[in-house]
């Protein structure tokens, strides 16, 4: 089938389909040569015997075939930095792909296109891209630059949970195999720092932006016309993503078209002819998209920019579904791994939801009496909004409730901030002072965009966050908005979007009705060093035991694991966060879960340590009751039993304690049916004394062991009165502690109990129902069954 | 003589537009401080720091394992209240006040109240006069109000 106005459109479809299709069939690709060899030979008969649409057909096999083919990962050269063998650190040179970007005060991270190896007195050649981080303060560098520098390489590792991101695949898909690590005074320039044109515009005119406009409106101008937002104050951030229009501080389509729009006006006021001021436009959008970069947003409208304009010149009329096919084409020709990207998804995805309903939205509207600039500014916002609802609840878990209507007023703030951002730049090339009171007025718009934000993040259900939805959802939500243009005509459609939307809503609502399973469910996440422990109690209540590292200044564990981790169960609350001290490899995270989600209780130590006053500012917002615990507490948590074992309260909470604050930790133990678990914290061996001086009951099946495994935790008499068959260790791999030792994995084997490592085994899952007991190691994907008895011995099973 | 009305339209826009910036130039010059706290309206102050506590030497295993046997001995070797207080970092404050007129963005930036940003606008205002005659100077500098500014008295001096 040819669809009129869009002919690109089958063969765009067909690409993705079969670079979408490869994640999940692999045959050899010999297989699909031959098989692509027999289709163009197929095509060229049906062309010789003129059927035109059996070629057609072919056409788009052979097409969707391509995909398949360059969606796979394409052989690494000999030469390639990841094959070769490389000792503890290297020396390694190349160029820098992109501009030095620093995320935290002592971290610049750095894409380097590698060129050679350096070993000893021997410089041996090298291909190949790695992303790096170095501490300290490096040198001024710049993209384009050639640099040496000493480097820590290895495999990317990402946090391995259930339905958790895939790090290491997204820095595969940019062609990036190792990461490292090393210090910035190893880093040595080889060559002046003379970036290309593109780069020097770019730095020039953030340069420009920052002299004259105070830092958070810098920042936010930044981003509106350059995409730049790492200036942009964490709070303002969140509060655009909270309004739903997060997206106008990324170069898109907007930005293209207020370009090409700026142009057009400036220069037909003037009275220049059309096709002198298309060619004018052409080449002010290039030039833009070289300045920015090259996300998918930009190259997408770009694409989408210049088959417009070449419509313009040409004289014909310009038809928007092409354009849009042919920039999913020539995007996923040159980059295929793209497809997998929130931003090229989001992009496409907003643009293809104006451009289909748009028009029918406006028109139904218009109908109900609207007046016909808001129905048409209405129609576009939601168009978009229907479009990417699907896209962002997969990636972010995150349903926008406020932005439709955050839109209507943020968009056109924006615009006029964006345009006159532009001609205050132009400006700024001549005179810098007529460029100043440009400024003072963009200022003023500036804060009128930054005020709408604000507003429409305060109202209280502007963001809802929900569990993703599954591939039937997803594809009955656009088969229900492809059919949304025919609502009008006839009946049968009607029907299908109302069973379409009927069964999204079915199955959306099932994930938070489904009964229970009876069983009790322990999770130790993999948040890198630091401990994460969900409980979930079988009748439902929920108990998050410590939060893993976080924070604004560091990838913050809270944000990229524990959130999605229980947005994805589903949950709307969490009954019980429990904080078993301060470390900000325990407490870092839990500030994020308090700003998002309810929670009913909030379980401490009462020791609030240097490193946690996110955590404590969250917390003393979140409205969360919170108790001091003190040993002999208990508390049930549905059927099971918490008891509190730790700490004892002799040190007073207005003092130091006697040895250390992990001596301090929360110590818990939890009892279900035969299954029993001590959760110890940083505990270290004077803490355990203390225990056992205190004869408290420690015998247990399963242990969290205390301090990641550190050679002062577990001693000997600990493990001997606590008898765990169990040991799950939470560390991160490579960690600088050396986490677990092997002092204490001595111990443990000794004791004779069976050891589970976050570091090695990614998340491990506890799932009892009282009689068996199923244990996960989540990066292997293999689980083992013991029977529980009541004489606590472990029998595995297979 | 008339303009063509879409270079009329332009023109009155542009205009408009200067027009506003020239205002908002003189507002911002006139109340500095409000326009600071406009500016900062959906901004967070950084949570107040938690002082490290005083941490105790890690005390050998002996001591802790020696507790329950022996109740009789002092619990811990818990650090006295004195060492404990010697501990808490002193501010270090540079008693001398600064020169503003030879003082770098970096001394500057170190003063109470003020950040990199601020520190740069002082050195621009001061390129932009030659020097500055008194500290009353600074008044001029966006985002110093008269509050910053009798915080800062003190604290800086003008030189040669």
């Amino acid at each position: 089938m040819v669809w009129p106005a869009a002919p690109l459109a089958p063969l765009a479809a067909a690409l993705a389909a079969g670079i979408w299709a490869r994640a999940w069939i692999t045959p050899p690709t010999g297989w699909l040569l031959m098989a692509g060899a027999a289709l163009l030979i197929a095509g060229a008969a049906a062309l010789v015997w003129r059927r035109e649409r059996v070629a057609t057909v072919t056409l788009i096999g052979l097409t969707a075939l391509l995909g398949m083919l360059l969606g796979a990962t394409p052989p690494l050269p000999a030469d390639h930095i990841a094959r070769l063998a490389l000792g503890p650190s290297a020396t390694v040179e190349g160029r820098l792909a992109e501009e030095p970007r620093r995320w935290a005060p002592d971290r610049t991270r750095l894409v380097l296109e590698v060129d050679g190896l350096v070993d000893g007195e021997e410089r041996r050649p090298a291909t190949g891209r790695i992303q790096f981080t170095l501490y300290g303060e490096p040198p001024e560098v710049g993209e384009g630059q050639r640099v040496a520098a000493e480097l820590k390489l290895h495999r990317p590792l990402g946090f391995r949970n259930p339905g958790g991101f895939d790090y290491p695949a997204v820095l595969r898909r940019e062609g990036i195999l190792l990461v490292g690590s090393g210090k910035a005074a190893t880093l040595v320039p080889l060559t002046p720092d003379e970036p290309p044109w593109p780069v020097r515009v770019k730095r020039w005119a953030v340069a420009t932006i920052v002299a004259h406009l105070p830092e958070a409106s810098a920042a936010l101008l930044s981003g509106l016309i350059l995409g730049e937002k790492t200036g942009l104050p964490p709070e303002a951030d969140e509060a655009f993503r909270r309004a739903g229009v997060y997206h106008i501080l990324a170069v898109s389509g907007f930005n293209v078209a207020l370009l090409a729009s700026f142009v057009f006006f400036v220069l037909a006021s003037l009275g220049i002819p059309r096709r002198p001021t298309a060619v004018a436009a052409t080449f002010s959008l290039v030039g833009f998209a070289l300045v920015v970069g090259g996300q998918p947003s930009v190259l997408r409208a770009t694409v989408m920019g210049l088959m417009l304009l070449l419509a313009v010149l040409l004289e014909r009329e310009s038809q928007l579904p092409n354009a849009l096919a042919l920039a999913v084409l020539l995007l996923l020709a040159w980059r295929p791994g793209d497809l997998w990207e929130p931003g090229f998804q989001l992009s496409f995805a907003a643009t293809a939801g104006i451009i289909w309903l748009a028009v029918p939205l406006g028109a139904w509207l218009g109908t109900r009496g609207w007046p016909h600039w808001l129905a048409s500014a209405v129609a576009v916002s939601l168009g978009a909004q229907l479009a990417v609802t699907p896209v962002m609840l997969a990636h972010f878990n995150q349903l926008s409730l406020a932005g439709v209507a955050a839109n209507l007023v943020v968009v056109p703030l924006a615009a006029a901030g964006t345009t006159l951002g532009m001609l205050a730049l132009l400006v700024a090339c001549v005179s810098d002072l007529v460029a100043d009171v440009l400024f003072q007025a963009l200022w003023l718009v500036l804060w009128a965009l930054r005020l709408a934000v604000k507003s429409a993040a305060l109202l209280p259900a502007a963001l809802v966050y929900l569990p993703s939805p599954g591939w039937v959802s997803i594809a009955g939500w656009y088969a229900a908005l492809a059919l949304l243009p025919f609502l009008g005509a006839r009946r049968w459609p009607r029907l299908a979007t109302a069973g379409l939307v009927g069964l999204v809503l079915a199955l959306s609502l099932w994930q938070w009705v489904r009964p229970g399973d009876g069983k009790l469910r322990v999770t130790f996440l993999d948040v890198g060093q630091g401990d994460a422990i969900l409980v979930e109690a079988p009748e439902g209540p929920r108990l998050l035991v410590d939060g893993g590292p976080g924070g604004a200044r560091r990838l913050d564990v809270g944000e990229r694991v524990l959130l999605p981790h229980l947005w994805n169960r589903p949950a709307a609350r969490l009954d019980v966060m429990a904080m078993t001290h301060s470390d900000p490899d325990h407490s870092g995270g839990l500030g994020a879960v308090l700003k998002r989600m309810r929670v009913g209780e909030f379980w401490e130590n009462g020791r609030w340590g240097p490193g946690s006053e996110e955590t404590l500012r969250a917390l003393e917002r979140s409205g969360a009751c919170r108790r001091t615990l003190a040993a002999g507490q208990r508390f049930w948590l549905g059927s099971a039993l918490v008891t509190v074992l730790g700490p004892d309260g002799a040190a007073p909470l207005d003092q130091p304690p006697p040895i250390t604050e992990n001596e301090e930790s929360l110590v818990l133990r939890l009892d279900w049916r035969g299954f029993s678990l001590l959760l110890t914290g940083d505990l270290g061996a004077p803490g355990e004394e203390r225990l056992l001086a205190a004869h408290a009951p420690l015998r247990a099946l399963a242990l969290k062991v205390g301090h990641h495994g550190s050679r002062f935790s577990s001693s000997e008499d600990f493990l001997d009165a606590a008898r765990p068959a169990i040991a799950v260790i939470s560390a991160g791999a490579r960690n600088p502690f050396r986490h677990p030792t092997p002092e204490a994995l001595g111990r443990l084997e000794a004791a004779g109990a069976r050891i589970y490592r976050t570091d090695r085994d990614g998340a491990v899952l506890l799932e009892t129902d009282g009689a068996t007991l199923w244990v996960t190691r989540w990066a292997a994907g293999t689980t083992e069954r013991f029977a529980l008895d009541p004489e606590r011995s472990l029998d595995q099973e297979n | 003589m008339n303009y063509p009305r879409p270079q009329l339209r332009l023109l009155f826009l542009l205009a408009g537009i200067l027009l506003v910036g020239l205002g908002v130039r003189e507002w911002r010059a006139g109340f500095p401080e409000l326009a600071e706290r406009l500016e900062r309206f959906d901004r967070e102050d950084a949570p107040p720091p938690i002082p490290p506590q005083p941490r105790p030497r890690a005390a050998p295993r002996w001591v802790a394992a020696a507790r329950p046997e022996t109740p009789a001995s002092p619990p811990v070797a818990r650090p006295p209240r004195a060492r404990a207080a010697a501990v808490q970092p002193e501010p270090v404050t540079d008693p001398r006040p600064l020169d503003l007129n030879h003082a770098s963005v970096e001394e500057i930036a170190r003063l109470p109240g003020v950040g990199p940003g601020l520190a740069r606008r002082i050195i621009e205002e001061r390129e932009r006069r030659g020097r500055f005659d008194s500290p009353d100077g600074l008044r001029s500098v966006l985002g110093l109000g008269p509050r910053k500014l009798a915080a800062l008295r003190e604290l800086v001096t003008v030189g040669e």
